[in-house]
């Protein structure tokens, strides 16, 4: 135990829940990776029994359900989460911001931490309800620089993962270049 | 870089996350007792501009905790008058918070604009006497007057002027202003009634299109009216607020002073 | 001995009333220029004044100071745009929504006002006064450079003592051309080509980093720089109120308006298609 040191570069801080559904976490070391792989199962569990996956809205209740639920127990996950999914039928895509005290949020974009100080006011000019993905990883390219600029951090790249009808799919993003304030 | 950052306690403290609480310092493992030169005697005080007058008002209860000291304590001077009954003075002051300190405010200033008089042979203009409250409040930065402060008077045009002040002698000119224990209770009905904040003017528009109404300074009948409605509503919901209603209205022919009763209880 | 008796042996309330220098104050009405500050008689003063005032660590300390902040500062091919919002919180409350963030040192130096507004307002007041002074002693306008210095060595001088203050200068000389300064109260000085300041500093930050270039037009500047303030009072509580706007030029700065956020916002929503994580339905 050495406080603050880098373990892993290339850590996936997602994990799929069934086809079209990807949560993100962060938060304190053990509970993260329990608290999702948990989701996860019971996620799957429900698709292998029903033959049907649970769509982002109905995830995200359940996810929200069970956060609450630990809360309340003798110990809470402190999970913070994203929770992104394409509805199966309706095909419209939908985001969830949930904290660990289980509020439940639906946003066209979110982030937690502090990222939320240096993106959200980013998102707020350039997202629009009818971006397409080429605008919206332009926007995403904005916020990375940002965070790299301003955060007294060097969070040793990024993991970028697209959620769409088709499914999840990892996308290539280099983050290398170092990004200078003017 | 905190005190900067202070109001967002996220960014103050460390740690990763957005949930960690930032730390306080409890006081519960080691008391202390020390010199503590403060106190509040609650109570309110209230300004209000008009085109050619200024009034301030102030309620006279003082209070220690839940007692009542007196039922008769006045916020409200006047500043630079040539004797004890304030006669000739040309600017109003009314201090609120701890009641030493305001008297011994109130006798500083007063003694500063007299002083000013005697040996520049013309009055201090309110916009000097501003500037000048200021800079007395500020030099007692590091052990500071524990009062809010308004300051009024008419300016060199005849307009009424209204200054406002925190303890230490940041200050704003402003058409109204309430300070003290009930300025939560009064100043946004001041922000409605005097600057007719969210008001709009019917069927200008739908929506955003609506058009806002404009403030124009009101005759000084109507906001004799809303001082008083203010502090009656502020004695009804304030346990530091009632008594008696103290206000000075200052126009071109010098200060009258008004008194109105306020409930007891 | 002697002394030892004559030290202890002075009526006890020989200072009460009027201190020596409250006299010298009343005989010469000017402040004086020593800057002498009162100071509570206990050992470590500072320490008093932080139980008394400091909200941040103690939420129910009997004095609140004016706090909460947007201010911004940049450089471009034209000048500098300075911008700020206008609201003072003390805790939760709303102090005012009307104050004025930018200080007009003088009509070719802008100073702008995050942490203590007293603290701000008074020690800007001081530099335009020791700006004056350079002017008439040297015969020539005072650098930017020189301005910054002179209220970070001040602010230094009372480190600890708990001043707040993280303000930006802003002017164009001829020497410098447009010249920008940080200076907080921990005494910090940066010269830069943009800064944010104050609790809202990092949304406007995001705002102004994603599109900001030296040679932005004039139009795009203030644009840029109220859109900034826009963002930062949309996503900060602190910070709010009307957006107060200024372009500094080499002949002197121009003020270019103090307005509402409220209409902006809805402007800026409803023409761009911005915000839209503000909508109608639930």
């Amino acid at each position: 135990m050495r406080g603050a040191t880098i373990l892993k570069a290339s850590d996936d801080k997602t994990k799929q829940l069934n086809n079209h559904t990807l949560m993100a976490f962060s938060g304190e070391a053990g509970d993260t990776v329990q608290f999702a792989e948990l989701i996860q199962a019971y996620i799957q569990l429900y698709s292998m029994r029903n033959d049907t996956d649970l769509g982002p809205s109905a995830v995200a209740n359940f996810v929200r359900g069970e956060l609450a639920r630990s809360l309340r127990s003798r110990h809470p996950y402190t999970v913070n989460l994203l929770l992104g999914g394409v509805d199966p039928i309706t095909k419209q895509p939908h985001l969830y911001w949930l904290d660990y005290l289980a509020s439940l949020a639906p946003l066209p974009y979110a982030a937690h931490g502090y990222a939320q100080y240096y993106c959200l006011s980013i998102l707020d000019k350039h997202h629009h309800p009818d971006i397409d993905l080429e605008k919206g990883k332009k926007i995403l390219r904005m916020c990375t620089d940002e965070l790299q600029r301003r955060l007294p951090i060097d969070f040793k790249g990024m993991l970028v993962k697209i959620i769409d009808k088709d499914g999840i799919r990892e996308m290539e993003f280099d983050c290398s270049k170092q990004v200078l304030s003017a | 870089m905190d005190s900067l950052l202070g109001s967002n306690p996220t960014l103050a403290s460390n740690p990763a996350y957005s949930f960690s609480k930032a730390p306080y310092n409890s006081a519960a493992d080691n008391k202390e007792h020390a010199f503590y030169p403060y106190t509040d005697n609650g109570g309110s005080t209230l300004g209000i501009t008009g085109e050619d007058f200024c009034i301030i008002a102030g309620d006279t209860r003082s209070t220690s905790g839940y007692s009542i000291n007196t039922r008769y304590s006045p916020k409200v001077f006047r500043i630079g008058g040539d004797d004890e009954t304030g006669e000739g003075a040309h600017i109003i002051l009314s201090v609120v918070g701890f009641a030493a300190d305001g008297t011994a405010l109130k006798e500083r200033l007063n003694a500063i604009v007299k002083m000013y008089k005697y040996q520049h042979g013309k009055k201090i203009s309110v916009k000097a006497c501003a500037q000048r409250l200021a800079t007395i409040l500020y030099g007692k930065r590091f052990f500071p007057y524990y009062v809010t402060a308004i300051l009024g008077g008419l300016d060199e045009d005849g307009k009424g002027a209204l200054y406002s002040y925190d303890p230490v002698g940041s200050y704003e000119r402003e058409q109204c202003r309430a300070a003290g224990a009930a300025a939560s209770l009064i100043m946004p009905f001041l922000d409605n009634q005097v600057n007719y904040k969210n008001q709009y003017l019917p069927g200008t528009g739908e929506g955003h299109d609506l058009e806002p109404r404009q403030a124009l300074p009101l005759p000084r009948h109507d906001v004799e009216q809303l001082v008083r409605d203010a502090f009656t509503s502020a004695t009804e919901r304030h346990i530091e607020v009632g008594d008696g209603l103290q206000m000075l209205v200052m126009t071109k022919n010098g200060i009258e002073e008004l008194y109105h009763p306020l409930k007891r209880d | 001995m002697d002394s030892l008796v004559s030290t202890y042996s002075q009526p006890a309330f020989e200072d009460e009333g009027y201190a020596s220098d409250e006299l010298q104050e009343l005989i010469h009405t000017k402040p004086s220029s020593s800057l002498s500050f009162a100071l509570p008689p206990m050992p470590r003063p500072s320490a008093f004044l932080r139980a008394l005032t400091d909200d941040h660590a103690n939420p129910n300390c009997p004095i609140k100071l004016a706090h909460g902040t947007t201010t911004l500062a940049f450089r471009f091919q034209g000048g500098i745009i300075v911008a700020t919002d206008s609201r003072a919180t003390a805790g939760n409350w709303i102090a005012s929504q009307t104050v004025k963030k930018v200080i007009e040192i003088n009509n070719c130096l802008l100073g702008t006002m995050a942490g203590g507004a007293a603290d701000c307002q008074y020690w800007l007041a001081y530099l335009g006064m020791e700006c004056r002074l350079h002017e008439l002693r040297h015969k020539r306008r005072i650098s930017v450079a020189a301005a910054s210095k002179i209220l970070s060595n001040l602010v230094y001088s009372y480190k600890g003592m708990g001043l707040s203050m993280g303000t930006m200068c802003a002017g164009v000389t001829p020497q410098e051309g447009p010249a920008l300064y940080y200076i907080d109260s921990e005494g910090t000085r940066l010269a830069g080509n943009l800064f944010c300041v104050g609790s809202g500093q990092t949304f406007a930050y995001g705002v102004l980093d994603a599109e900001y270039h030296y040679n932005l037009t004039e139009e795009e500047a203030l644009e840029l720089g109220s859109r900034s303030i826009l963002a930062a009072t949309h996503r900060d509580a602190y910070s709010g109120g009307f957006i107060n706007l200024y372009h500094v030029k080499e002949d002197g700065w121009v003020k270019h308006g103090f307005r509402d956020t409220n209409p902006i916002f809805w402007k800026t929503k409803l023409e761009k298609g911005e915000f839209s994580n503000v909508t109608a339905n639930l």
